[in-house]
């Protein structure tokens, strides 16, 4: 009988672990084990002897918790890169055509610098309106060198966090190693219950930093391998991820072997973080580079090859450059600036032409609508510069949103299996407490019951 | 089946992006901007671009436009005087020629014409913002001056014959100049400036040479006529530009609104919206504060 008392007690400890860890994050609820006692058989009849309570058991689902994990690996790759690239887009907010927008607006000032030109068409001598050319000149190049200036220091920054998240990785794959040692020596048959959730809690987190797979071994141990195959954890031993500056970005190695790349369409933060740093951030900055180069080289040859105020004609030797020649087209835009400082040196008039002549100025100006820039004119290079990122951005947008609400629905799910409920844990308390006040009725009754025993049917001192 | 027991952090995660909607909705209406960044409309933003572009380029042929009507409406002018000028010097000339004049009359209008010619010269070298406007690509320096060591004197031209042309933003191309050497020393016949030294030369001794006389004044006539002709260059630039003017900022004009319609936040849809996700803010309130009550806890039902 008192078997019964221990296995409520048990049970209703179970009860208060429970309601005790109902917030702790990684926690799965518990159930009581409970064991029918073996049956005693006396003279050929079979009597039940009680209950046991054996233990508790972890409510929880590996399947649904590993599909948890990849999904939440996807999420936060693209919720990581959407981040990096909103901050991208940022440099290139829309102008909204007031004047106070146009400010830092790279297609208004593409349009104002060669609209100068046109201008000077008008009064190819006129000191103000060639003033006007040198000045729109330099905003253009101020904001097409700040704008790439900004996307290397983002690039920059990028690169740190991923770093960041490579040690955080480091540090999560040598506790699991560890967690797997304990695991597999103290329960290798069956559920580690806190260890396992500790185990599941470093993976969710782990799948956050870094995309991986998981691989169940034996005696419950566990292999990790990134989404592309390389073993960051192989039981009890974790291989540690290291660093090296390759190319002037920070590279990822395994085991000697770079694995940068398959690490940035892996998922997980470390993915997204590289993604924008090696591929959204370079193509933003390669379109802003083609715009400088081009703009730069051609306007530089048109304005060369005709005659200015002073009646000199470029030369070789004593170029009439309006901007910084660039010499290739990387790093074209953070180059671009305006090297010219005497307005008088614009070539207006065509070559061997009179200085008021004003068929140079027509070419500089006609630029703007000849296809100079990758085939396109500079504006709409600019403009499709823009949609396309606009539309990268957008893509992220709607992917991240849509994994966003798997992992929630699978978030759940999974909250639904494992997560302490206190309703539950109240009625299991109560269902516990009455078999407890049950089986101590029964105390009674046999107390009574032998006390009418030893006293014969007579009022005694037994009672 | 079991339900997830934290639904309340699931609400609160609504709660959230309902209140960022509306966050988002408020600036909206309050900047007037829909667009606001690149991704919220990737095309719209693309398409902006080539907006303001065109805008841009409209606005700046229209300030354009009107520093050029000046210098053309100054050289029209210029010529306007030329021709009253020279249609003066023609009936002086064809006065002396009449045979009824003494010598001194002759030499009278010889001097007249001489004036007329100086008063041309100096309408030629006309100057614009301190650009000659009728030297062609020249506009540095004076084109026309006359030389007098010789009888019939030499007027000579040192500008060149160089046009400038404004381009209008679809491509087309209006005519600023006609260089002097085209209208006041054309080929052959056509030019104004030989026919008025000679007849210079013809009335300067007080006897006319008849036959040579009525011939040169014969060739200032078609000089005059020439210069007329190239007058209406310059007038059919005046017009070109005043109606390119006015089909340009209609254009502005039409593309200012598409642009405005394309950036602008429609207030009515944006007003709507964001009361609708203050209804649902309420509504969401209200289910937590009812679920986040304590007398939904079993708990709170067990008697001690």
């Amino acid at each position: 009988m008192s078997g019964a008392l221990d296995a409520d007690q048990a049970a209703l400890n179970v009860v208060a672990n429970n309601v005790a860890n109902a917030n702790t994050s990684g926690y799965t609820e518990e159930t009581p084990d409970w064991q029918q006692n073996a049956a005693i058989t006396v003279n050929g009849v079979s009597t039940g002897d009680g209950v046991s309570e054996t233990g508790a058991t972890s409510q929880r689902d590996r399947v649904l918790e590993e599909r948890l994990d990849q999904q939440q690996q996807l999420a936060s790759s693209s919720s990581t890169r959407l981040a990096a690239l909103q901050d991208v887009q940022a440099l290139f907010t829309p102008d909204s055509g007031s004047s106070s927008s146009t400010a830092g607006d790279i297609g208004s000032d593409i349009t104002k610098f060669f609209d100068s030109f046109s201008s000077l068409e008008a009064n190819p001598t006129n000191d103000a309106l060639r003033q006007d050319v040198l000045s729109t000149a330099s905003t253009l190049s101020g904001d097409i060198s700040n704008a790439a200036a900004s996307l290397n220091s983002q690039r920059a920054a990028l690169d740190q966090e991923a770093t960041g998240v490579a040690t955080q990785v480091n540090s999560l794959t040598s506790a699991l190693a560890q967690l797997n040692q304990q695991i597999q020596s103290t329960s290798p048959d069956g559920d580690a219950g806190t260890l396992e959730d500790q185990r599941q809690q470093d993976l969710s987190q782990l799948s956050q930093l870094i995309g991986i797979n998981q691989v169940t071994t034996e005696n419950n141990g566990l292999s990790i391998t990134t989404t592309s195959g390389q073993t960051l954890v192989s039981e009890g031993q974790s291989n540690q991820l290291t660093t090296g500056t390759v190319n002037g970005v920070t590279d990822i190695f395994l085991g000697g072997a770079d694995i940068t790349s398959q690490l940035a369409s892996g998922g997980g933060q470390l993915g997204g973080y590289l993604t924008a740093r090696d591929t959204d951030i370079p193509n933003a900055l390669s379109s802003l580079d083609q715009l400088a180069y081009d703009i730069s080289t051609s306007v530089n040859a048109q304005n060369n090859s005709g005659t200015d105020l002073n009646g000199t004609t470029g030369t070789v030797a004593n170029p009439l450059y309006i901007f910084n020649e660039p010499t290739q087209v990387s790093g074209s835009a953070a180059g671009m600036s305006v090297v010219m400082t005497d307005p008088d040196q614009i070539a207006a008039a065509g070559a061997g032409d009179g200085t008021g002549d004003n068929s140079n100025a027509t070419a500089l100006a006609g630029l703007a609508s000849q296809t100079i820039v990758s085939g396109q004119t500079p504006a709409n290079f600019y403009s499709n510069f823009v949609t396309e990122l606009g539309a990268t951005i957008s893509g992220v947008q709607s992917e991240n949103t849509a994994q966003n609400a798997s992992v929630t629905q699978l978030q759940t799910q999974n909250n639904a299996l494992s997560s302490v409920n206190l309703n539950d844990e109240a009625s299991a308390m109560t269902t516990f407490e009455r078999s407890y006040q049950a089986a101590s009725q029964v105390f009674t009754m046999l107390n009574t019951i032998m006390a009418s025993a030893l006293n014969l049917g007579e009022q005694t001192t037994v009672s | 089946m079991r339900v997830d027991p934290n639904y309340l952090t699931t609400l609160v995660g609504s709660l959230d992006q309902v209140q960022s909607n509306e966050q988002q909705l408020t600036s909206e209406l309050s900047s007037g901007v829909s667009i606001t960044s690149l991704s919220s409309n990737p095309v719209g933003a693309g398409a902006n671009v080539l907006l303001l572009n065109q805008i841009q380029q409209d606005d700046s042929f229209t300030s354009s436009s009107s520093l050029v009507t000046g210098q053309l409406q100054v050289g029209d002018s210029a010529l306007g005087s030329v021709v009253s000028q020279l249609t003066q010097a023609i009936s002086l000339a064809t006065r002396a020629n009449n045979g009824t004049m003494n010598s001194s009359d002759v030499k009278s209008i010889g001097n007249q014409i001489s004036g007329i010619l100086d008063e041309v010269q100096t309408l030629a070298n006309t100057s614009y913002q301190g650009q000659y406007i009728f030297a062609g690509g020249q506009t540095s320096s004076a084109p026309f001056s006359t030389s007098v060591a010789t009888s019939p004197g030499v007027t000579t031209y040192s500008g060149d014959s160089d046009i400038n042309y404004l381009e209008m933003p679809n491509g087309q191309k209006i005519q600023l100049n006609v260089p002097g050497n085209q209208i006041f020393s054309g080929s052959g016949s056509n030019n104004v400036f030989a026919a008025l030294n000679s007849l210079v030369a013809d009335y300067s001794s007080g006897i006319v040479n008849t036959s040579q006389a009525v011939s040169d004044t014969t060739a200032l006539s078609t000089a005059l006529n020439y210069v007329s002709q190239q007058r209406v260059t310059l007038d059919n630039s005046i017009t070109r530009l005043s109606s390119a003017t006015d089909a340009v900022s209609n254009e502005q004009t039409q593309l200012t609104s598409a642009q405005t319609n394309l950036m602008q936040a429609d207030v009515g849809t944006v007003s709507t919206q964001l009361s609708l996700n203050e209804t649902q803010q309420t509504a969401l309130e209200d289910v937590i504060a009812q679920l986040g009550s304590s007398s939904n806890d079993l708990f709170s039902k067990i008697q001690g």
